[in-house]
């Protein structure tokens, strides 16, 4: 599925100057399986492009298709399936509920699915270096740790496109660089492309092309 | 997991007060319905004339007697009682303007025999079938419906012969004889009677119009027949008026009767009071369950709007909450329908040791506003879920 931008342009980014090649007001498309950077200082729209494509927000110019399909005429039932099997997400804040366990935040997702065993998911807990935390609660764990639960929660559902919005914040090196790997194997196994906002860093990720803002 | 996420962290006390007023008024709801027919019941089927029926006639006193006032009924009269709102129907009683005595004609009965006073009453009054209530000459038998003190008079004097007593059933076997004649006994005629039905209303024997009509044309001195007195019947619950009318007009009744109807009056009102409260009771108990399941929602506005996010359905979610809170209304029914059935145990004990005798089956109607209430509580709580996770989308 090719996302593509018809000259998008957020109300609240309206009144900012944006350079020539950014994607605000521009046509771009997100081509299928493609790996794209997208790099931009704070204030400049990043999580706004997440929550644009991920159809969260309307409170913008121009249109976003997914191949010919508007969203915007997109209903609860078509967004219900995109949000369960085309575009996953890991979100800035997060969105994970504090109040259930680590394995009960995974279960949720997964249930829709059914497509990673408890061991599965254990394993990818191990592999990001939290093999201790499947029962803890969430709330009670830092931010780096809730962020690899966020990573795992995203690429445990079948999707054609993963958005992710600075996932690797909180994360040092190591844990990033595991992470990334994780990623990219998921992507490959389905053939998916993704978008990573970053502030700058590029983490040593080799992309295809990368968006400005 | 998902009812871990949303219904676990609540605070139940508004939820557990909510519960309890809707309980109580889903008990008192079906108490007082089921009461309400019960009491309405009460009374018809014993007696073949309709229900909240009574014969009046007009209070004899001094001036009656002296002549200055008189005791009969002018149709002007008439019309007025009937005018009254509360009032269904009146109608003049018709009594016979010649001889008649009965005696029984049966080889399984002593002979017996007495003059009687026969009427006839409207059959509009009437709680039979009216396709025994008829009469033409060349018939078998002409149906008469007979005083409950005739039956007892009549069970006093087998008693006396030493004679087994008869019972409703057997009576309307009895073969009985009309003897009609004028009062020169010029002209005689007997004709064969038989009881279709008691009555606690009437004193007299009650015998179908046309047989009345014959009798008064072909033995009758002539002379217009008065009309001493009139069948009312008021509409339910409002006997207290009914007996206030003949206050006022200077009419009586027989006793028994009003104090029937006065009882029916008064213990309906108190139902129809109690039905009132309970209605506003289980409304406002709804609303209150209605009002917190909004609440609950937006409370968790952050984990449903997430769920939606991650791929659940509004519709999932709506199911949820839905399914809670008509599980909460059914416990609160089903514990409502057990404390109706416990207060009707002891209300059904306390109008037997009354001398009450109301048949104690569970009515149908009780039931069906449960049903009803439960049904509505349903498609609101639905209603609600839907609208406020929707919003969430």
């Amino acid at each position: 599925m090719n996302i593509k931008l018809n000259k998008v342009l957020p109300h609240p980014l309206a009144s900012i100057q944006h350079s020539e090649d950014s994607i605000w007001g521009n046509d771009v498309i997100l081509k299928e399986g493609a790996k794209i950077l997208l790099n931009a200082s704070s204030g400049k729209g990043k999580s706004t492009f997440t929550t644009t494509v991920f159809g969260l927000r309307k409170d913008y110019e121009g249109n976003v298709f997914y191949d010919q399909k508007n969203i915007r005429d997109l209903n609860i039932d078509e967004w219900t399936l995109i949000r369960r099997k085309t575009l996953s997400v890991v979100f800035q804040d997060l969105q994970l509920f504090p109040e259930l366990t680590v394995k009960e935040n995974l279960l949720l997702k997964n249930n829709l699915s059914g497509d990673f065993s408890d061991e599965q998911l254990k394993e990818m807990l191990t592999q990001l270096g939290i093999p201790d935390k499947w029962e803890q609660q969430c709330g009670l764990l830092s931010m780096g740790q809730q962020q690899r639960v966020a990573i795992i929660r995203a690429l445990i559902q079948p999707f054609k496109w993963l958005l992710m919005d600075e996932p690797f914040s909180h994360l040092d090196k190591k844990n990033t660089t595991i992470a990334l790997d994780m990623i990219i194997k998921r992507c490959d196994e389905l053939n998916a492309g993704f978008v990573l906002t970053t502030l700058g860093d590029h983490h040593g990720i080799e992309y295809d092309y990368e968006l400005k803002l | 997991m998902l009812k871990k996420l949303l219904f676990q962290q609540q605070d139940k006390k508004q939820l557990f007060i909510a519960m309890i007023g809707a309980f109580l008024g889903i008990t008192f709801l079906i108490t007082s319905i089921h009461y309400l027919v019960k009491i309405n019941k009460f009374g018809k089927g014993a007696d073949i004339l309709g229900p909240n029926t009574i014969i009046v006639q007009k209070k004899v006193g001094n001036s009656n007697t002296l002549g200055i006032s008189k005791t009969d009924f002018t149709l002007k009269e008439i019309e007025k009682i009937k005018a009254e709102p509360f009032i269904k129907d009146a109608k003049p009683v018709i009594s016979n303007n010649f001889d008649i005595s009965l005696r029984t004609d049966d080889p399984m009965v002593p002979y017996f025999r007495t003059d009687v006073f026969v009427q006839t009453i409207d059959e509009s009054f009437l709680d039979v079938d009216l396709k025994n209530w008829t009469w033409k000459e060349g018939d078998d038998f002409v149906p008469i419906i007979m005083p409950r003190e005739f039956l007892v008079m009549l069970n006093t004097f087998m008693s006396a012969q030493g004679i087994p007593q008869v019972s409703d059933d057997l009576a309307k076997q009895i073969q009985f004889e009309f003897w009609l004649s004028n009062k020169d006994n010029s002209k005689k005629e007997d004709i064969k009677a038989r009881i279709v039905g008691f009555t606690n209303s009437v004193s007299s024997l009650l015998v179908p119009k046309s047989f009345m009509e014959y009798g008064n044309k072909k033995f009758s001195d002539g002379k217009p027949q008065k009309i001493t007195q009139i069948m009312i019947s008021g509409e339910e619950s409002e006997f207290g008026l009914v007996e206030q009318l003949l206050q006022k007009r200077g009419l009586e009744t027989k006793n028994a009767q009003m104090v029937i109807g006065r009882l029916k009056s008064i213990v309906g009102t108190l139902f129809m009071v109690v039905l009132g409260v309970s209605i506003v009771a289980v409304f406002l108990s709804g609303l209150v369950l209605i009002q917190y399941m909004q609440l609950l929602i937006s409370k968790n506005a952050y984990a449903v709007k997430t769920l939606l996010r991650i791929g659940y359905h509004p519709k999932d979610i709506t199911r949820l909450f839905f399914l809670y809170f008509i599980k909460i209304f059914g416990i609160i029914t089903v514990i409502g329908f057990v404390l109706f059935i416990l207060l009707k145990f002891f209300i059904d004990k306390m109008f037997i040791s009354g001398g009450l005798y109301i048949d104690t089956d569970i009515t149908l109607i009780s039931i069906l506003a449960l049903l009803i209430a439960y049904g509505l509580f349903a498609f609101s709580s639905f209603q609600t879920a839907k609208k406020g996770v929707f919003k969430k989308y």
